[in-house]
């Protein structure tokens, strides 16, 4: 047999090329960046930052008997499609047509409520389908006063608060691929998750970044959002 | 130093006279201040001729100084055809004049001019271009004694991008119209966007003059801008233009080096008109300008345009700039009105008043020249006694500055390409604009309102309009006072010795727009092809009118009914960089990018992806291949095949579904077996295929091609929701990894990391698919046979691609694993003669001609294409996929090269590739039915026509008998 | 640019949406005659006037109905195709030997 296991790995992001000399923490299985240098970040968050929340948990499903096996499983769901609710412990659910749904973790659990769901799923007769959200889509999650400003030079979908309040949801195009992009802010931190193809995050990473350079935005590690 | 020029304060509102700049034009050094342009700095030292014209090499200077016009393009080190009278000077600045041989002073070319009764329009057309190839001997000649301007072509790329911009309602033009508007919607509630093409908000009130007083334009100027500047509702974009109108409201704006992409739900343009000249003989010298230009470079720029001038208008407007001219300083030798009389009788009594002689129903009928005709040096003005016709006898002035002003032009561009129709209302000899979409309007001197009142009425009145259209607040209207005309009807004096020009871009004289409807050009569209009119950077803002009218009246026609020329974007010139911005190119990588770019793979582009080529260096491409193909075939190798599309369908239709969409039959599919997966469209074209493997009796793992898969996906969709079948379609292409382990070894290598599957070959025969654990990674393992080896595919989350990969290699290490490209697979499969669709096959491609019979389900009551195959195979075949083979000392087909039948095509290669294994050329081509059977000869016309004849085989060239793959 | 507005998605810029064809109703393809199947395959009405078209919003993966008139390019209705095929569709086998050309 050989010396290399599943068990001793820790899962890394698509993003590490990019993460050289950032201080990393471990969430579970996983490791993701607490922050990038000796900068202050905690400002950067609150003007225009960048987070890769790609190895927290999210998980999809999908099909007529999906919303009562996740009301049956404590989850609150939106009403209308291309909206997301807030869940008391932090997660969130995004409805993304009449019959599917994206968990998305929360970082007070390190994403644990939501890694269950996924690990304790198995397919019987319901019509409720996993959608591997983990494998399938990166997650970034862009802060600060700018991020309308910002995606406004990437995607044609109005962002701006007065026009895609907290809990809206877009599936648009943004830097010409495919994004899920959820406003998730507050009043304190103006949030937005997108989520985008796995294997074109390296790519819509630096998009990001280069849009975000005027306004002296940069990426910022997790250790900010928990302080 | 103040240069003496300049004129005292309130002139100069654009510069700063504390912060002068130098900078050089034409290597001669001249001094500006912070705010000239390049124009304003240069006529502000005495210096008029910036440019030559395009086809006659006259000397020009600026016309409209408001970047309308190719008078002022010169020539930048970086950047030709640069408006000079838009382009702020800056210290240190090279500017240099273009279009001419020798130096702009003394032009070579210049005796051109002279010629030009021999160069009648359509000139370089019927002279050029017969006998057939003489264009090209004569375009680069042409082109450099026509040229405008260099490129340079060692530049710097910069950084150009674009952004959205949401509106509620977009303004573009900032004048009173433009200003009034903004301020009433932006009251009311509205987001605006108040676009303006000048560095400085206020439009005409910048520089016209609206009252004899002279105090109306500054004091509501005042007072709008103070409303307007930190209006929180008010995003204002200066020197930015908005250059097109496109469906719905969506406007790009051109701002330094940016271009907005606004969304606009309403938009008001309020772009105001353009000033237009009078044709006369001589009207385009250095000297001659518009006269809004001259109250521009006195208001602006501080610059005195002349010592004695002479007015030429056809409206009450020339009055006023003529109380201007002498209020600065400027002796007005005559005021010329074309007219017989001015609308407002105290306009006549202040020049009285002031001395100045007026000459009313005359007209300048030639500008006059010392040598050189570097600037303008008098006028001849005489009685106008008919539509373009004067008296004999006239009298004869010095001036160093003529103004003209015939009337108005509306901006139309934007709007006719918003499908606005453009009426010609007689009374009033002006161009109105009709027919626009919802939400869209105009206001101000582009909708004719020309008095100061009126204009404000009319903006106050659009922002009205937008307003109840966005749901907000609306404020009660201004009522209009009557109008009065502005445009003289004719303002078109031809001259028998010509150079009185109707568009200065092109050099064109009344004579060459009326030969051309003599010519048959009857209808504008065709004269403006036939003569270029129209065509220059000014694209027609100054001879769109004059040139209606002429051909309305040479072919007998109204003007109305000849109308202008298509409008079409952009509206002014824009740079490649503004429409490419930056430049958005997505890519995709595996999970295992970076341990192929670790092993020195030569990555190539497959789709969006990056795929390993082969592993080793570009220049050693065909040994990496052989080498690569032979280690698979003896000992074991590793392919990276997660651009592999995957799907997977799950649900009681499940089987049903792919029963449906792919020719092959799966009801029957027992669990734990795969099977190869053929799919055509509705016209029987094989357009996809893949591997269907059944993992439950309700879940499908299906495989596609890595480019078809998301146009798969999408079609699957799309049936079903005709169908309504009970299943779920998921696209997992990016969510699933995969690497093919292939070779005689392979199964050695995978039990060393694989638990929960008994890998012997009566266990885990070849097609089988199992689930289980490899290095302790939940996978879907699959037997195919692609390489024609043992081997397997095992698929897992992306998450734990590269510690597959890892395990793999190591577990593989002591057998010799090494990895392989998507080059090297080619090979391999070329060798078992498998298609890979949409490179073997093309859009015509049915299963008939790729033997592919057997992977069609006759008894199926229905699947995608069945109909339209059964009705391809009751006629005969036309063409055939067939294998060949060459010696390998023979010239290598290329994909593509035709094969032959007598003097006939019959088809092409598809594939083609030197095998090690077989020791001969291989490949795939179609040719004709009659050529295909093994043992027969094709010709295939390979690099420099050469004909090879190829050997026509039975298909696979290795391993006839399938025994390696089923091991 | 043209906005289009999806049923599930909004008002969209058109480049969000992918054109899915005409909408055409499928003759049963085991008893039309072949003349009746190339004319479903290879014709399209192609009408100066209000036409129904498939549309796929590209980013969710959704398909839906357009109404749009030809001649002014305006999008009249969008809809869901549970609108036009609200039961499953089955197809029966041939009840005769199609005729085939020859």
């Amino acid at each position: 047999m050989s010396s290399l296991k599943a068990e001793d790995f820790i899962e890394r992001s698509p993003l590490y090329p990019l993460q050289q000399g950032a201080r990393l923490a471990t969430l579970a299985h996983s490791s993701i960046v607490a922050r990038y240098g000796e900068k202050e970040e905690h400002a950067l968050l609150q003007r225009c930052a960048l987070i890769d929340l790609s190895n927290l948990p999210r998980v999809g499903f999908r099909g007529s008997d999906s919303a009562a096996y996740l009301q049956a499983r404590g989850y609150c769901l939106p009403e209308q499609p291309n909206q997301a609710v807030r869940q008391q412990d932090g997660c969130l659910v995004a409805r993304l047509s009449q019959s599917e749904y994206l968990l998305l973790g929360s970082l007070h659990d390190l994403g644990a409520r939501i890694a269950v769901e996924e690990s304790r799923w198995e397919q019987d007769d319901q019509r409720n389908y996993l959608l591997p959200r983990q494998d399938s889509h990166a997650w970034l999650q862009l802060t600060g006063n700018r991020s309308a400003e910002v995606m406004a030079k990437l995607c044609g979908v109005d962002l701006r608060a007065r026009a895609f309040a907290s809990g809206a949801v877009a599936q648009t195009s943004a830097a010409r691929i495919n994004v899920i992009v959820i406003n998730a802010g507050s009043q304190a931190l103006p949030a937005l998750q997108i989520l985008c193809d796995r294997a074109s995050v390296q790519y819509f990473w630096g998009a990001l970044l280069d849009a975000m350079d005027e306004f002296g935005g940069g990426p910022v590690g997790i250790d900010a959002l928990l302080d | 130093m103040n240069s003496p020029t300049r004129l005292p304060a309130p002139m100069g509102l654009l510069i700063d006279r504390e912060r002068p700049l130098r900078f050089s034009f034409e290597g001669q050094s001249y001094q500006g201040f912070e705010g000239d342009s390049v124009a304003s700095a240069l006529l502000g030292n005495g210096r008029w001729l910036l440019s030559r014209s395009f086809k006659y090499h006259r000397p020009r200077g600026p016309l409209s100084m408001a970047g309308q016009d190719a008078n002022s393009l010169v020539q930048l080190p970086e950047e030709p055809n640069v408006p000079a009278d838009l382009h702020p000077a800056s210290e240190g600045l090279k500017v240099a004049g273009q279009n001419f041989s020798g130096s702009l002073d003394s032009d070579r070319d210049a005796y051109l001019g002279k010629f030009s009764r021999f160069m009648p329009v359509g000139f370089y057309y019927r002279a050029f271009y017969k006998p057939k190839g003489m264009w090209k001997i004569w375009e680069p000649l042409i082109r450099k004694k026509a040229g405008l301007g260099v490129l340079d072509l060692d530049f710097k790329p910069q950084y150009y991008d674009k952004a959205y911009l949401f509106v509620d309602l977009a303004v573009i033009g900032a004048g009173p119209a433009g200003l009034r508007a903004a301020l009433d919607a932006a009251n009311s509630g509205a987001k605006v966007l108040l676009i303006e093409q000048q560095p400085v908000l206020g439009g005409s009130l910048n520089y016209a003059r609206f009252d004899i007083a002279g105090t109306r334009a500054t004091s509501l100027r005042a007072e709008l801008l103070a409303a307007v500047e930190g209006h929180p509702n008010i995003q204002v974009l200066l020197r930015a233009t908005c250059n097109a109108w496109f469906t719905d409201n969506y406007l790009p704006v051109i701002q330094h080096k940016r271009m907005y992409k606004v969304r606009a739900t309403r938009c008001l343009v309020a772009a105001g008109s353009f000033d237009q000249p009078v044709v006369f003989r001589n009207n385009d010298l250095p000297g001659v300008m518009l006269t809004s230009a001259a109250q521009r470079l006195m208001k602006f720029y501080a610059v005195k345009p002349g010592q004695r001038a002479v007015v030429l208008t056809g409206n009450d407007d020339g009055y006023l700039a003529a109380l201007d001219l002498q209020e600065q300083g400027v002796t007005v030798a005559a005021l010329v009105d074309m007219r017989t009389t001015p609308v407002d009788s105290e306009l006549a009594t202040e020049l009285k008043r002031r001395q100045i002689p007026l000459h009313l129903g005359s007209t300048v009928y030639e500008a006059l020249h010392e040598a050189g005709m570097r600037h303008v040096s008098g006028v001849d003005i005489r009685p106008i006694t008919g539509q373009g016709k004067v008296a004999t006898q006239g009298l004869q002035l010095a001036c160093d500055l003529l103004c003209m002003s015939a009337g108005y032009m509306p901006v139309y561009q934007l709007l006719c390409q918003a499908g606005g129709k453009l009426a010609y209302e007689e009374t009033r000899a002006e161009f109105a604009i009709s027919n626009l979409p919802t939400h869209l309007d105009i206001a101000g001197s582009v909708n004719g309102r020309h008095l100061l009142d009126n204009v404000l009425a009319d903006a106050a009145r659009g922002a009205a309009e937008a307003l109840a259209a966005l749901g907000l607040d609306v404020p009660t209207p201004a009522a209009f006072a009557a109008e009065r005309p502005v445009n003289f009807p004719w303002p078109i004096f031809p001259h028998p010795k010509g150079k009185d020009f109707v568009d200065f871009d092109e050099d064109l004289q009344v004579r060459d727009i009326v030969n051309a409807t003599r010519s048959g050009y009857r209808d504008i569209q065709l004269v403006k092809r036939f003569s270029t009119v129209g065509m220059g950077p000014s694209q027609g803002r100054h001879s769109a009118l004059p040139t209606a009218r002429l051909v309305a009246h040479a072919t007998g026609r109204s003007i109305g009914e000849t109308g202008v020329t298509t409008a079409r974007p952009p509206f002014e010139a824009e740079k490649l960089a503004h429409v490419a911005g930056r430049a958005f190119d997505p890519y995709r990588q595996t999970p295992m990018h970076r341990r192929h770019l670790e092993a020195g793979a030569k990555m190539m582009p497959a789709g969006l992806w990056q795929r390993p080529a082969f592993y080793g260096k570009a220049e050693d491409r065909d040994r990496c291949m052989q080498e690569e193909a032979r280690h698979v075939r003896e000992k074991v190798g590793l392919i990276d095949v997660s651009t592999l599309g995957g799907l997977d369908v799950r649900g009681p239709d499940a089987a049903e579904l792919l029963e449906r969409l792919y020719t092959f039959g799966f009801a029957k599919l027992a669990v734990g077996r795969t099977r190869y997966a053929l799919m055509t469209n509705e016209h029987g074209v094989v357009i996809d295929d893949g591997v269907c493997a059944r993992l439950g009796e309700r879940h499908f793992y299906v495989s596609a091609t890595t480019s078809g898969v998301d146009r798969l996906y999408q079609q699957m969709l799309k049936w079903n929701a005709q169908w309504r079948l009970d299943v779920d379609i998921t696209n997992v292409t990016a969510a699933l990894a995969a690497v093919n382990l292939a070779g005689p070894l392979s199964r050695q290598v995978l039990a060393k990391v694989c638990e929960g599957i008994d890998l012997s070959a009566e266990a885990f025969p070849y097609l089988g698919v199992r689930l289980g654990k490899v290095a302790g990674i939940a996978a879907r393992v699959l037997r195919v046979g692609f390489v024609g080896e043992l081997g397997y595919e095992i698929h897992v989350p992306a998450r734990y691609a590269e510690r597959l990969w890892d395990v793999l290699m190591e577990a593989g290490a002591a057998l010799g694993i090494r990895p392989f490209g998507v080059e090297t697979q080619r090979l391999l499969r070329l060798e078992k003669g498998h298609v890979i669709i949409s490179q073997d096959t093309d859009g015509m491609t049915h299963p008939a001609e790729i033997d592919m019979q057997w992977a069609i389900g006759r008894k199926k009551p229905f699947f995608v294409g069945k109909r339209s195959i059964e009705i391809l195979e009751a006629q005969p075949l036309k063409r055939k996929l067939v294998g060949f083979t060459l010696p390998p000392t023979s010239a290598q087909p290329l994909e593509g090269h035709l094969v032959l039948d007598g003097a006939d095509i019959s088809g092409n290669v598809t594939s083609c590739e030197y095998s090690r294994t077989v020791g001969q050329i291989i490949g795939l081509a179609y040719a004709a039915t009659h050529q295909a059977t093994p043992g027969m000869h094709i010709p295939i016309r390979v690099e420099g026509g050469e004909i090879v004849q190829a050997t026509v085989v039975q298909l696979p060239f290795h391993d006839p008998e399938n025994q390696r793959q089923e091991l | 640019m043209k906005i289009l507005t999806c049923p599930l998605n909004g008002p969209r810029n058109i480049s969000e949406f992918t054109y899915g064809g005409e909408f055409k109703r499928m003759p049963d393809p085991a008893r039309c005659s072949d003349l009746e199947w190339a004319d479903y395959v290879f014709n399209s009405d192609n009408a100066a006037g209000v036409v129904v078209e498939w549309w796929l919003h590209n980013a969710s993966s959704y398909w839906f109905l357009a109404e749009r008139h030809t001649v002014s390019d305006q999008v009249l209705r969008t809809f869901d195709p549970k609108e036009v095929f609200d039961r499953r569709i089955d197809f029966a086998a041939p009840a005769t030997i199609p005729e085939i050309a020859g």
